[in-house]
This record gives structure tokens, sequence and C-alpha cells, in this order.
């Protein structure tokens, strides 16, 4: 569903500012297209179901 | 046995020449840095070369100021991005050459001179270490020796192509996603990235603390162990260094694959690349015998996931300076990095969690293997400039996907050797040998048969 597709482009935009990272006009298209390859490489991992339980604590030995 | 001096001599057929009194360790400098002089306006492997250093430190090898090491008067040279006691570490950047200059060598330097090896200089990188392709807008790419209009792989491209054009014998990188096996895949040379944690880190600029790994990249498996042998051991300067005393690999290397249970990895890693990433592995299971499939689960999800804590770890770190100076970055960088920097925290967490499942799993493939082979890269070397690729009849960008079989590995720190198959007539391409943590030894004892047997080769003179 097309609707179902985030707005890239503002979400950079906002996220740019929330941060405090200034995007020059010419940089900007490639960051987008860049977070929309993020979006896409890393579906396999937003499939995924992980239990409750399992962080990922660091672990302390003696 | 090559002539000490030529550029097929390996860093332990030097050795054996040096400590014996059959070469000067000063005649071997000498001759490496004349092959730097001439192979470095084609190659562009290096962006510094430390010569007076490195024949100050031949003369004291020769005149038994040092002890005569393992690695007596072997020349090498480390990825810049390694601090080289007085050079500005570049890390493949124009930014941190405004930065300050080295107060000391790297562990993995002092470690390797303590062996007798001699630096000879600094070697290219793609920027920041955010890359597979080995090109950098600041310096010029580093150039396939083998064919000087493809890539070397990055991001150790420097390491690869100093090596793969016989400038030295013996070169270090680091691996956060792939950066030792893919130009060691692409030149056609032996890697080997340890696991996680087994050598020091220390004096070398970050990428992804989660991954960051430092390992040598050599025309032969012996020399992938004597280097490997001499980097071993605790340092406290690195947080996640290992506590457990080194173990030597090299006495191994020769017992062959005798007792060694051998798998070849399916599913994810048999599909998505062009056929001459499945032949190398086939080529090598053949040799080995090894008919067994085994399951890395959820492989793609791991790529996935260290896709997700490379963007955004490497975006958290150069924040300030993707505020500060963003048009000093590389164009081929940059906004990858600021993507990366944008991406929800939440992606980051689930990435980390759902790598204590993965490790899990794949750990419990140790109990039924000792070894997993797959393709190190999914292709041969693309042209130099090549934005766009097909994988498995896919059009995808290179620069993602050179590391696709590689990032699932790295993920959990196993230890892994890429073996070169040379392919007359064609361009060479590697095969990953993998093993359980801080079982190396498995691993380079595969590469070392494949070695003997003619299947796995260092490419020619």
């Amino acid at each position: 569903m097309a609707d179902d597709k985030p707005d890239v482009a503002r979400l950079v935009d906002e996220a740019a500012k929330a941060i405090g990272l200034p995007i020059a006009p010419e940089y900007r298209a490639n960051v987008i297209l860049n977070f929309e390859r993020s979006l896409m490489i890393a579906r396999p991992l937003l499939e995924v179901d992980l239990d409750d339980e399992l962080t990922p604590g660091p672990v302390f030995r003696p | 046995m090559s002539d000490p001096l030529s550029k097929t001599a390996t860093a332990a057929e030097i050795a054996r020449a040096v400590s014996h009194d059959k070469v000067k360790a000063a005649a071997v400098i000498e001759a490496a840095l004349g092959r730097i002089a001439a192979a470095e306006p084609t190659i562009n492997a290096f962006t510094d070369v430390v010569a007076d250093r490195a024949r100050r430190r031949a003369v004291e090898v020769d005149a038994g100021k040092h002890h005569r090491g393992p690695l007596a008067g072997v020349p090498f040279a480390v990825k810049n991005l390694f601090d080289i006691e007085g050079l500005l570490t570049r890390a493949g950047s124009k930014i941190n050459v405004d930065g300050s200059k080295a107060g000391r060598d790297a562990a993995l330097v002092r470690r390797l001179e303590a062996a007798g090896a001699i630096l000879v200089g600094g070697l290219n990188m793609g920027e920041y270490a955010y890359d597979f392709t080995g090109e950098n807008a600041h310096y010029g790419p580093s150039r396939n020796p083998r064919d000087t209009t493809r890539m070397t792989g990055g991001s150790s491209g420097g390491s690869g192509a100093a090596v793969a054009a016989g400038e030295v014998p013996l070169a270090l990188g680091s691996d956060t996603n792939g950066s030792i096996r893919v130009p060691s895949s692409l030149c056609g040379l032996f890697g080997l990235k340890p696991t996680y944690g087994r050598l020091s880190r220390a004096g070398s600029f970050p990428f992804v603390d989660a991954f960051d790994h430092l390992g040598p990249i050599a025309r032969s498996t012996e020399d992938l162990a004597l280097s490997f042998d001499a980097m071993q051991g605790a340092d406290p300067d690195d947080p996640v260094c290992t506590h457990l005393p080194p173990e030597p690999t090299l006495p191994h290397l020769g017992e062959g694959i005798g007792g060694l249970r051998i798998a070849i990895a399916g599913d994810y890693f048999a599909r998505g690349g062009e056929p001459e990433a499945f032949e190398a592995v086939a080529t090598v299971a053949k040799a080995l015998d090894s008919t067994k499939t085994i399951v890395l689960p959820q492989a793609a999800a791991a790529r996935a996931a260290a896709y997700v804590i490379t963007a955004i770890e490497g975006g958290q770190l150069h924040l300030p300076r993707l505020r500060a100076r963003p048009q000093d970055f590389d164009p081929d960088t940059r906004e990858r990095f600021m993507a990366g920097a944008l991406l929800p925290g939440a992606w980051y967490v689930k990435a980390q969690r759902f790598r204590r499942q993965y490790r899990a799993n794949v750990l419990k493939l140790f109990d039924e293997v000792d070894v997993i082979l797959a393709p190190a890269t999914p292709c041969t070397a693309p042209r130099l400039g090549q934005v766009m690729m097909k994988l498995g009849g896919v059009d995808l960008p290179v620069r993602a996907n050179l590391g696709l079989f590689t990032q699932p590995i790295s993920f959990v720190g196993l230890p892994v050797v890429v073996a070169p198959l040379q392919r007359p007539g064609g361009l060479p391409i590697g095969v990953q040998i993998i093993a359980k943590p801080y079982n190396e030894r498995a691993a380079l004892r595969v590469a070392a048969f494949l070695e003997a047997q003619g299947v796995a080769s260092a490419p020619p003179a």
C-alpha cells in the first residue's frame, strides 16, 4: 500500500533538525537515497521477532 | 624458494635469509623501497613511505641491535588508520590531517617490529574505513595490480594492492565488515581476520567498535601465521583485547586437515552472487573432500543487523565532523554517514539483541563442524568507478554489496582466513575459511593444505 510508505525526505529533514545536523541542499538527495537504501537493507532484521527475554546486556566475568 | 630480494619473496623466506646472514636487512629494505618507487605511480597503494626510519631500523637489525626474531628484516606496511609515530593518522580522510601526529606506533606495529619486521609506510584506504571498493576521493583509488582498471576492494585497498604488486610481502589492514577479506579476495591474496578481541586495536583509528578487527594480508598462509603469532597477546590499552595467553599457530600449519570436520555454508551463502564465487567454493570443497552443507540460520538478518549497527555507530562517531566540516568528507562516504546518523535508535537496539541470538545459534553449529566454507566476495573485482553491478541477475549498488558474504561472519567475531584462487585467464577470487572463536589454527591449517595442494596461491610474479 503506497500510503504506508514513509515520507523519507520529510523524515530526513526533521530527524536532521532534531539532532542538529545541517544538511546542505547539494547533499540532501543522496542522504535521502541512502536512508531509503537503509530501509531496504534493514528489512530482514526488522521482520525478525525477538523474545522479550533476549537482551544485549554486556556480561561481566571475574 | 624465491630470491629474498624479489617481489615474490614471502616474509618467511626473507626472515630465514636475514637470520642466516644470506642477505642483509638493509638490502631487503632497499629492494622494497625500489619496488615501491617503481610501482606507486600506477598502483597508488601508499600514502606515506617512511624510508629513513626503515633504513635506520635495517642497519640496527644488521648490527644485531635488535633480537633477530621470526620476522627479521621483513618489510611491512600498514593501513593508514594505524598510528605511526611522528605521522598523522589519516584513516583515509582529509580531516584527520589537521589533527596531531601520533606520539607512538600502534600496538601491532610495535609487536611486528619486536619480531624483527621493519615498517616502510602507511597505506591508502577508503575514508574512515566505510568502504568496500578501495576508492578514495582525497588520495585517489588504490589500483588492483592484476588489472589496474579494476578495484582492489576495500577498505584496506592499499594493503591488498601493496602485497599483490609485490611492494611488500606483508601488510596490516582492518576488517569491520569485510575490509581485510574483500581486498584479499579481489587481489588474490591470503588474509586473516582473527577472532574479535584476539589482537589489540590500540593505536588504530576506530570505525565500529562492535566489529572492528585488525589482521594481516600476505602471499602465503605461513606468513599469516608468522605475523599473527607475533601480534598475539593481551593489551590493557584495548578494552576488548583478550586476557588469554598467546597460542602459536605456526607449529600446526603442516598438520593437514585430518580430524577437521568441514562443511559448506548453504542457503544465504549459496545465492546472490556470480557463478565464479560459488565455483571457487566448490573447487575448495572438492579439494577438501567436503560434501556436507550447513545453514547459518538467519544470515540475511545478520547482514542487515551488521549494516544497521555499522551505519549508526559510524554516523554517531563522525557526527561532530559531519556538522563542522561536511565539505571535507569524501562524497562517497559523507551522505552514507549522514543517513546513518539519522536512523532510528530502535533499529540499533534490535540489531544488538538479534546479535546475541544469532551468535548463540552460530556457535551451536560448531558442535557439528570445525570449519565452514563460504564465498569471500560475490564477484571478482569490479571496474574502478563502477556504481552498480549485477548479482544473481539483480542490479545492486557495488559499495553496499561487495561485503554480502563477509558481514554475517564478522557480525559475531568469528575468525576467518581467505584462501585465494587465481583462475587462469580470469580475475582471482577468495573463499572464506571460517572457524569458531579462538580456532584460527583450524582455518590456517585448511588454508595451508589448500596451498600445498596448489588450489590456493598468491598471484604469480
